[in-house]
């Protein structure tokens, strides 16, 4: 039994900001806990969904002023974090839109 | 000469801090001691059952057997029951994870540790072990020793607060193995009860809940009570942690769908309390366990 269960899952407690005022929330969440599995992707569904914004928007994350290219959990390895630490989390508004490219 | 571990505290810095602890919550202690007395003395009997030839109270179901048998069956007595004498084994279980030190909840949560410590050697109604918890489980004191303040300065030498996982799982499994062993050893007490209670002290903060609702129920099952204390952050002092009361928890689905709720909302154990401040404790605790005695003894 113990052969087939998968990994067990850890989870992070993060704090999101960001230098936008206008992408600022109306009510701080404070630390929120997230699974490390968490990606780009899924973060910036977090965060729009905080904005409650009728269009989501992307956006990027900065981790200790590294841009987050990989799972929180790869980050936190890669950068000897624990996952016992809240880890501020800083959203800016992605450089590269997504695929949204006009068709010729 | 010997080996120091260096993220633990250091011997003195133990002592001292073993003693300030124990000096603060001298009265505290007294206070939970005697709500201990109350909950954890076994209650009076108040059942007659039996087929005794001398007794309180005539078993009326016996009576015509009784004359049918020519008087020879005798046996139609009630007696009341007396309750056997009750022993506990109470663990109590430190998490020396991290985040403890992060959320500035460490000294809160060694204050906790002598006073339930203290008040239940005062109490004298059993064994009392200590383990650590975070990677890996440590047994600081085990139940065959008597638990004194020495035992308190030799349990704090053993945390740092410096383990990168809280595996609380890993905590159930080994604890109810240790409880398992200790109850074959304690099967020498005779005719006496034996009530097997775990208090774990830990800032709540715990992945992996669909396990440990599943050891949960293997306690319930082995008749271990577990006890969860959260030592909660939210004091003035440290305003940049959030109480556990607000933390949000999320989950982002596979389709894109954000899904958060309350972390307490499904917090996996079934008896806990938030301590925000040790003074509460007493009263808090007495609470969960009156609880606790109240749903077992309607069971039994
Ligand atoms: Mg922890």
């Amino acid at each position: 039994m113990a052969s087939n269960t998968k990994p067990p899952e850890t989870k992070v407690q993060i704090r999101l900001s960001t230098r936008h005022l206008d992408l600022k929330f109306s009510e701080d969440p404070g630390a929120v806990l997230v699974p490390t599995s968490l990606r780009r992707l899924q973060l910036s569904r977090l965060v729009n969904s905080f904005l409650q914004t009728s269009t989501p928007l992307p956006f990027d994350f900065l981790i200790n002023g590294q841009f987050l290219r990989s799972s929180i959990d790869d980050f936190l390895t890669q950068n000897g974090i624990s996952a016992e630490i809240t880890l501020n989390v800083e959203y800016t508004p992605a450089l590269v839109p997504p695929v949204h490219v006009a068709s010729f | 000469f010997t080996h120091l571990d260096a993220t633990a505290l250091s011997p003195g810095t133990a002592r001292d801090l073993w003693l300030y602890h124990e000096l603060t919550t001298h009265s505290l202690s007294q206070q939970l001691t005697e709500h201990l007395r109350l909950i954890l003395a076994p209650t009076l009997a108040t059942k007659l059952r039996g087929d005794f030839r001398t007794g309180k109270r005539l078993n009326l179901k016996r009576i015509i057997p009784y004359i049918a048998s020519s008087y020879k069956r005798d046996k139609i007595w009630l007696r009341r029951s007396m309750p056997s004498k009750r022993n506990y084994q109470v663990m109590i279980a430190l998490d020396d994870s991290r985040s403890m030190k992060e959320s500035g909840v460490e000294n809160l949560a060694l204050k906790t540790l002598t006073l339930v410590t203290r008040s239940l050697s005062m109490l004298e109604v059993g064994e009392v072990s200590v383990v650590g918890f975070g990677d890996h489980v440590t047994v600081a004191h085990s139940f065959d020793k008597p638990f004194t303040s020495e035992s308190g300065v030799r349990v704090f030498e053993q945390f740092g607060f410096q383990a990168a996982k809280t595996n609380v799982r890993g905590l159930l499994e080994r604890s109810l193995s240790i409880f398992s062993e200790s109850r074959h050893r304690g099967a020498s007490y005779s005719g006496e009860d034996l009530w097997q209670l775990m208090l774990i002290v830990s800032d709540g903060i715990c992945d992996s809940h669909a396990e440990i609702q599943r050891l949960v129920r293997r306690a319930e099952e082995q008749r271990v009570m577990i006890v969860f204390i959260i030592i909660d952050s939210s004091t003035p002092a440290s305003q940049l942690s959030t109480s556990i009361l607000d933390l949000q928890s999320v989950e982002v689905l596979p389709e894109g769908k954000v899904i958060r709720w309350k972390y307490m909302e499904r917090f996996p154990f079934r008896y806990y309390l938030v301590v925000q401040d040790v003074k509460e404790l007493p009263s808090v605790l007495a609470g969960a366990l009156r609880q606790w005695f109240g749903e077992v003894a309607g069971s039994i």
